[in-house]
């Protein structure tokens, strides 16, 4: 199993599932500094799946080239049986609302409440929406992360455990299908980090929706991925559940769980 | 001379680099000297190349500003938070400024006039001045200070925070809400606050001159309205136009383009200011020679 793994070889777990997000041959250089490097990967209907990779090895501009913040230089991404870059920008912002995507710093707008933050793509997607279904929607998607009270507060009085909260409450408020998560336990406590990941396996079960996972944080690995990718030279270098890569003897997957 | 830059550079105890003006300064302590010493042909290339780039892209940023800016799903809630903002927090130092600047010119002036005779012209010299040149100039530093700083620090954090990343992964086009008010904003509220610092500044010319002198509002009003016509007021107005705009332009794209951390976010600030201040007296240069040849002055 240890080795860089060829599309053909992939595990054929979940095939006959819809593929949500799939990738191929995914290149990206930023000057003479090779980021990814041909990376594949395909994503089922329903699936969590984890990229783990090292601090700097190319996980963040990953999950950017699959919501088309970062350009690929060679590759292909397909995001619910569409190419993310042969899409003009009014597709390509209707594809986004199917998308969900938590930021590692949350990206809170630091100017708008916690309501305001909430209803900003409300305002720009659903426009036939009334206020009494903005407040409903709000009400629900902070009730969904315990935080009703925070309504009418301002990112910077909230801690970094509820801002982390308010960033998923936002990324869900639309009813994405997919989700991108970026790194979301670290910077948390441990205590702290595991309510995010229970909280994200509610809510996807709640919402049904499918997601990859971007983290070097094995406990996360172990509490809420189906299947873990290991990004390693940037490439797909191994694929398995926790259990498997665990069992590996490759050096390579076992210098991840060193501390485990 | 390569010897002897290598000489004292070996001795110095501070070196100083400015890559944009193409200068090291050098003070050494040991030879009790300083220097500035240039840089080879090749840095001077590299920063000539990146002047021209740098303005490239702010005509190209201002081109996409124009596209965007009359395109539908305007965001006017915003437009009227930042003329809010940009404008109404902007009263006071503008208000200020104005008041001092119209009061020193009247004091400044007096012996000047007084000497020649005319200081029956004060009101109107004041008045020509303040409309024509010193309140739009003026007014324009101080908000090229004040609201350009404000643009790029706070776009520029929002950039290296990910909240432009954020609004553009939700489907939200974020030039349209960013810049587009911004940038707005500033064409609205600059002319405004220029006629607010014209009046202001009159106002406290009419106290200058009552402060050696006894003149009636009624008198002083007629001095000065009968010395202004409207080829005084109404390219000054243009022109303030063209100051909000390159206020709003350079805030923004400074602001928007902003990397490096919260390092970039103090030099996108600084440099809003800089670049914003030089390109108002550019456009004031052209200005006065545009209406030099339509015979306006």
């Amino acid at each position: 199993m240890a080795g860089a793994i060829d599309s053909k070889m992939r595990p054929t777990v979940g095939v006959e599932r819809e593929v949500v997000i799939r990738l191929r041959d995914l290149r990206k250089a930023f000057g003479t500094n090779k980021v990814l490097k041909g990376f594949d990967l395909d994503v089922h209907r329903g699936e969590n799946v984890m990229v783990l990779g090292k601090s700097g090895s190319g996980k963040s501009v990953l999950i950017k080239c699959i919501v088309g913040l970062l350009r690929p230089d060679q590759g292909q991404v397909m995001v619910l049986g569409q190419d993310v870059y042969a899409l003009g920008q009014d597709d390509l912002d209707h594809l986004r609302v199917r998308i969900g995507f938590l930021f590692q710093s949350s990206a809170l707008y630091d100017s708008m409440t916690v309501r305001e933050n909430l209803e900003f793509p409300l305002r720009r997607h659903w426009f036939a929406q009334s206020a009494e279904e903005r407040d409903a929607l709000v009400k629900e998607a902070l009730e969904n992360v315990g935080l009703e009270h925070t309504a009418d507060l301002y990112p910077s009085e909230l801690s970094g455990g509820m801002r982390r909260r308010i960033g998923l409450a936002r990324t869900l408020i639309l009813k994405p299908e997919i989700v991108l998560y970026d790194e979301p336990t670290t910077g948390l406590d441990p205590i702290t980090g595991k309510e995010i990941v229970e909280l994200i396996l509610r809510l996807q079960k709640k919402y049904g929706t499918s997601s990859v996972i971007i983290s070097h944080d094995l406990n996360v690995a172990k509490l809420a991925a189906n299947r873990i990718a290991v990004l390693m030279d940037g490439r797909n270098y191994v694929e398995g559940s926790y259990d498997e890569l665990r069992s590996m003897q490759d050096p390579v997957v076992q210098q991840f769980f060193i501390f485990m | 001379m390569v010897e002897e830059e290598g000489r004292i550079a070996s001795n110095c105890n501070e070196v100083f680099v400015w890559p944009h003006c193409d200068l090291t300064f050098i003070n050494s302590l040991s030879a009790r000297k300083s220097y500035f010493l240039p840089m080879d042909r090749s840095d001077v290339m590299r920063g000539a190349k990146a002047i021209i780039t740098e303005v490239g892209e702010l005509v190209g940023f201002t081109g996409r500003f124009f596209r965007e800016a009359f395109r539908s799903r305007f965001e006017w809630r915003e437009l009227v938070r930042q003329c809010y903002l940009n404008g109404y927090r902007s009263l006071p130092l503008v208000a200020i400024t104005a008041f001092i600047m119209g009061l020193v010119l009247t004091v400044q002036s007096r012996p000047t006039l007084a000497r020649f005779g005319a200081e029956t012209m004060l009101p109107a010299m004041v008045a020509i001045s303040v409309v024509r040149e010193i309140a739009p100039v003026i007014t324009a530093l101080i908000c090229a200070g004040k609201i350009g700083s404000s643009i790029g620090a706070e776009l520029g954090s929002m950039k290296v925070t990910e909240q432009i990343d954020a609004m553009e992964v939700s489907g939200t086009n974020p030039f349209k809400f960013l810049v587009v008010t911004r940038i707005w904003s500033t064409i609205l509220m600059l002319p405004l606050l220029v006629i607010l610092a014209d009046a202001i500044a009159i106002w406290a010319c009419f106290i200058g001159v009552n402060m050696k002198g006894a003149v009636t509002w009624q008198l002083f009003q007629q001095q000065v309205f009968d010395s202004l016509v409207f080829s005084d007021v109404l390219p000054a107005l243009i022109k303030s136009i063209f100051f909000g705009l390159a206020i709003g332009v350079v805030g923004c794209y400074k602001g928007y383009n902003t990397e490096k951390g919260t390092e970039g976010v103090g030099r996108s600030a600084h440099s809003a200011v800089v670049v914003a201040s030089l390109v108002i007296f550019i456009l004031d240069l052209v200005a006065v020679q545009v209406t030099e040849i339509m015979g306006l002055n």
